[in-house]
């Protein structure tokens, strides 16, 4: 039986998904009308974004092992492990920022067209449940320096822990549907 | 029940439906007695009585589930039938044929076009009888809804999104349409009449349409079209034989021989076309024609030119 | 608590959320601190019966105004600013808090729970809630209320066409209430799935129980549905961006599939809890059990997820294909049969009871017959053509109002009626009850019922005034007298809540003598809920302990 601290998060990520799932198909749909060109998704950086996205990946996998020591109860190596986590999610991010930069400079905005309006809407909100993943992450690590995790908190792990891999999930989704699909 | 239009049609699109939904009424209704009888027999029935003993604890019964499961999906697929039979009568693919009518919904007011002729009105739609017309049907800015009750189907105009509706009419007369998708604040006031008629009175109607007025030689009439050019009533409107060209408000030339004024607001009078001038907002609130502060004399000068196509 | 004979191994402890740390006050701040479940579903039906009055009193104005042809009691944007409001408030700001109200209050005490599984959350949904409510409201002090409708159809709802700050404000407090509203029916689940008290089985649950934890699934799909459309309405306001905005690209059309998207999940949304009341209700004053439990229960999870998959018969008039159309018109009439299965059991339920008209089960007994008209004439939408001579007329707005007032509203009624003893240990007065029955009967059916005329007549919605057309004055003219009947109604009702809450008849443990387990613990309950939970052998509790010679165990089927 699952814990109602997990059930909770799955039942969030699912009603999450479900919005994520809307602003999705609101791009693909655009894009079926118009691609938009060197103003739309061709004016996107595949590779850049490409290497960024491998920290996000990669953050899933140190989660992961952050998971599994503080269950042990291995504190050092437990917060270790979520500040590598922490450290990729927010390398991510920067890159996002970096992307977003470049982007505006070249014209392409949320009101330039249709891309523009379906990309940042999209990528943003991604972006802004990374950041709210982090400050998840943050406050577990604080606690855990803190006071060391305990029993009822493991649950608390558990819970951030499923909707960080949920992120990452959605931006294998989006980086194959946006940056993937501009090149394919 | 003449007041019903939608039970009262005058069309064979219309006819098809009216049809269905009698029927679809016919058969509701009956459910729904059979619901109130059955509720009303139990209140009545089964009413507590002094001593009563407890009532027998019944569950369920498995059979009764079957039966009002099975009845309504049986009477349901009966009318899915005809839904699909009515739908082809009262809304025929138009296929590859040309549109015959132009209709563009505007904030608030009708704009047709009879593409075959050139005629363009407003508010106004002129039909011979037992012909069937296509209409193509567009929003100059928010979502409207063409409907004329008596003749069949409404349909949605939406922006960026042509829509094509058939419209027919069996015998002469005027049918009221309104647009019946909330467009903004005078909604209500975005009404329209179809007058069917005679297919020779409909061509002589479309020959006069078609006449360039002459300029007009009383005085008043003069001045008012003097001012027609020279104020901003050009901006947006048309007055065939003027430099005036604009698609924004209705085409004035013939104004005069419309039976409504403001989107149905008002009957089409000298005095409500003076008012209509002088003060819009009296007639139709926040309606886009503004008020233009005119005096009393150049209202008068105005409204005789606008008259003066008569 | 009455004394039930319970041994003390039958006994079990009410589980439960995080225990109450500190007892509720009946203070000002003891409320607004409160993260008691049943504090907060009282101050949710508070809120909602606050908001009603508001919603009530739109409706009056704009029942007045068309009150006769060619009317200017009201400027045309006040009149679309009124219904809108009256609209949005009367969904999310009155159904929606009103059924949550009733949920958060009863699903801990059906199930023998402490308290829900996040109680904190559930005082978080429940402000979000108010805030989304006072921030709507607080747009007519800011430049004007929204004025597009409670569907906000694009492009009208764009910056070009609405350029107040109404509709930004309309889309915020939405946004802010659909999250509460996630964050609620999150916290249902998770009490419902963990904290059933031993031997509360899936197949044991009331029915009440059932139906708001299916709803609760409704709501965690279909919200996030509209909050997607919304932000993207936002951004397009906001930031000039184009996703509606035919003129530079965007769809109209999008917007009306993702609104309705929600939209129809909605209905069922601010319906199945109703239901779900009903089931309770009616059994009770029949003495009888439920006719049919796994058949109402199923077709609930029936309605649920057909409700996803009809949508679009609101937009049978864009102009979409006909197969496409087609397929709508079939899932359409599909979910009328499953509603069809509730109404012929609870009408079932009746057959061999022993029927006690309190005002509660007269209440309940109205919505069976008043809500079959809304069922019924909703089926006319689903015949593709009758809804191309029909949508957008009144016959749609006597339609939606047979199944929000006939259904939502009276089925509340009847729930208040009912569990009002519970809430505040104190009965409401029989007498202004029957008044309060009487007068919500017969101004429902002045009010709503020659508005199917009207838009048979071809009245379309939505129109602030109209031609002096045969028939249209006088028939409008009943509906607005229909309309201060209610409002009559309504009075009576404050007034016998406020009266009763002072002087009712005290209500014991157990008035109505029902079954389930929110009957089994004092009048109002104590923060704890239960001191003992009586044994779960069956759906009915209470019955099984009073009649153990009829209990429902013995009868075969049940559980």
């Amino acid at each position: 039986m699952l814990s109602k601290s997990k059930l909770a998060m799955v039942l969030f990520i699912v009603s999450e998904a479900n919005f994520f799932a809307l602003l999705l198909m609101a791009y693909a749909y655009y894009h079926a009308l118009d691609p938009g060109g060197a103003n739309g998704a061709g004016a996107l950086d595949v590779v850049t974004t490409g290497l960024y996205s491998v920290c996000l990946f990669s953050s899933s996998a140190t989660l992961w092992a952050a998971d599994r020591r503080l269950r042990r109860q291995e504190y050092r190596g437990g917060i270790r492990w979520l500040l590598a986590t922490i450290a990729l999610g927010a390398i991510f991010l920067y890159g996002q920022g970096r992307e977003y930069a470049r982007l505006l400079r070249s014209g392409v905005t949320v009101s330039r067209n249709l891309f523009g309006t379906t990309f940042f809407t999209l990528t943003g909100f991604h972006g802004l449940h990374v950041f709210l993943g982090l400050c998840a992450l943050a406050t577990l690590a604080g606690l855990a320096l803190r006071s060391g995790i305990r029993e009822r908190q493991t649950q608390a792990v558990e819970a951030v822990g499923l909707y960080w891999h949920f992120v990452d999930a959605v931006w294998v989704v989006i980086f194959g549907v946006v940056y993937l699909g501009s090149v394919l | 029940m003449t007041a019903l239009d939608t039970l009262n049609p005058m069309s064979p699109l219309a006819a098809a439906i009216a049809k269905l939904f009698a029927a679809v009424l016919v058969i509701l209704g009956l459910i729904f007695a059979l619901v109130a009888v059955l509720v009303v027999f139990a209140i009545v029935r089964y009413r507590e009585r002094p001593g009563a003993q407890l009532p027998r604890q019944i569950l369920g019964s498995d059979r009764l589930e079957i039966v009002w499961t099975a009845i309504p999906i049986l009477l349901l697929a009966v009318i899915f039938v005809f839904t699909v039979k009515v739908m082809h009568a009262a809304s025929p693919s138009a296929a590859s044929r040309s549109p015959d009518l132009l209709v563009v919904g505007h904030q608030w007011w009708w704009e047709v076009n009879y593409l075959k002729s050139g005629v363009v009105t407003a508010n106004e739609l002129h039909l011979p009888i037992g012909q069937r017309v296509l209409i193509r049907l567009e929003s100059a800015d928010v979502i409207h809804d063409f409907w004329v009750p008596r003749l069949g189907r409404k349909l949605d105009a939406i922006p960026g999104h042509p829509g094509y509706l058939w419209l027919e009419a069996d015998a002469p007369g005027v049918y009221l349409g309104a647009c019946a998708e909330f467009c903004g604040a005078e909604h209500a006031w975005m009404r329209f009449e179809v007058v069917a008629q005679p297919p020779a009175q409909f061509a002589a109607w479309e020959q006069a349409q078609l006449a360039v007025p002459p300029v007009p030689r009383p005085a008043p009439a003069l001045a008012g079209r003097k001012l027609f050019v020279a104020r901003t009533c050009v901006n947006c409107h048309r007055f065939a034989g003027t430099s005036a060209d604009r698609h924004v408000g209705p085409d004035l030339t013939h104004l005069a021989d419309r039976r409504m004024l403001a989107g149905g607001a008002v009957a089409n009078t000298p005095s409500t076309l003076a008012q209509w001038l002088k003060d819009p907002n009296s007639i139709k609130p926040d309606s886009h024609m503004p008020n233009f502060q005119l005096s009393d004399a150049e209202v008068a000068e105005l409204a005789a030119y606008l008259e003066s196509t008569k | 608590m009455k004394g039930y004979e319970l041994g003390e191994t039958a006994v079990g402890a009410a589980v439960g959320g995080e225990r109450a740390v500190w007892a509720p006050h009946e203070s000002l701040l003891g409320w607004v601190a409160s993260v008691d479940h049943k504090q907060i579903g009282i101050m949710y039906m508070v809120a909602a019966f606050a908001f009603f009055g508001l919603g009530g009193i739109e409706a009056l104005l704009l029942r007045i105004q068309l009150a006769v042809p060619h009317n200017n009691f009201l400027s045309p944007e006040t009149f679309n600013e009124l219904f809108t409001m009256h609209g949005t408030t009367m969904i999310f700001l009155v159904a929606m808090p009103l059924l949550t109200g009733f949920t958060v209050y009863l699903v801990p005490l059906m199930i023998g729970a402490r308290d829900m599984a996040f109680p904190r959350l559930n005082a978080m949904s429940f402000w979000l809630q108010v805030f989304g409510g006072v921030m709507l409201y607080f747009s007519f002090f800011a430049r004007g209320a929204p004025n597009a409708g409670w569907f906000s159809y694009a492009p009208l709802s764009e910056s070009a066409y609405s350029f107040g700050s109404g509709q930004d404000y309309w889309i915020l407090s939405l946004l802010v209430m659909g999250i509460g509203t996630v964050a609620g029916a999150i916290n249902v689940i998770a009490t419902v799935a963990t904290l059933r008290v031993r031997a509360m089985t899936m197949r044991r649950l009331p029915l009440f129980v059932w139906m708001t934890f299916v709803n609760s699934f409704l709501m965690l799909m279909a919200l996030p549905i509209l909050n997607a459309a919304l932000v993207m309405l936002l951004i397009d306001r906001q930031l000039h961006a184009h996703f509606f905005t035919p003129a530079s690209g965007g769809s109209a059309i999008l917007w009306q599939h993702y609104f309705w998207g929600f939209g129809h999940p909605e209905v069922y949304i601010v319906i199945l809890p109703a239901f779900g009341m009903i089931s309770e209700i009616i059994p009770v004053f029949a003495r009888k059990p439920i006719f049919g439990y796994e058949f109402v229960a199923a077709s609930t999870v029936a309605i649920a997820f057909l409700s996803f998959a009809v949508w679009a018969h609101h937009m049978f008039a864009v102009g979409l294909s006909d197969v496409f159309n087609l397929f709508f018109a079939v899932a359409s009439m599909s979910i009328a049969v499953p509603t069809g299965v509730k109404v012929f059991n609870w009408t079932a339920t009746l057959y061999g009871g022993r029927l006690r008209f309190t005002t509660a089960m007269m209440f309940a007994l109205a919505f069976l017959v008043m809500f079959t008209i809304g069922g019924l004439s909703g089926v006319s939408f689903a015949v593709v053509p009758i809804d191309w001579q029909l949508t957008d007329t009144y016959y749609l707005v006597a339609h939606l109002h047979y199944v929000f007032f006939g259904g939502t509203v009276l089925a509340s009624f009847a729930g208040i009626y009912y569990w009002f003893p519970k809430l505040t240990g104190r009965m409401l007065s029989e007498s202004l009850g029957k008044w309060h029955f009487w007068l919500s009967f017969i101004g429902l059916n002045l009010t709503f019922f020659v508005q199917h005329v009207l838009g048979m007549m071809g009245m379309p919605r939505r129109v602030f005034t109209y031609p002096d057309l045969p028939y249209w004055g006088a028939l409008n003219m009943l509906s607005t007298v229909g309309a201060f009947v209610l409002l009559a109604a309504v009075v009576v009702f404050a007034w016998n809540l406020g009266v009763s809450l002072k002087h009712g008849e005290e209500a014991g443990d157990n008035p109505w003598d029902a079954w389930t387990l929110e009957w089994a613990t004092s009048s109002p309950p104590p923060v704890d809920n239960f001191t003992r939970v009586p044994p779960v052998r069956g759906r009915r509790p209470l019955w099984d302990l009073a009649h153990p010679e009829l209990a429902d165990e013995l009868q075969g089927r049940a559980a």
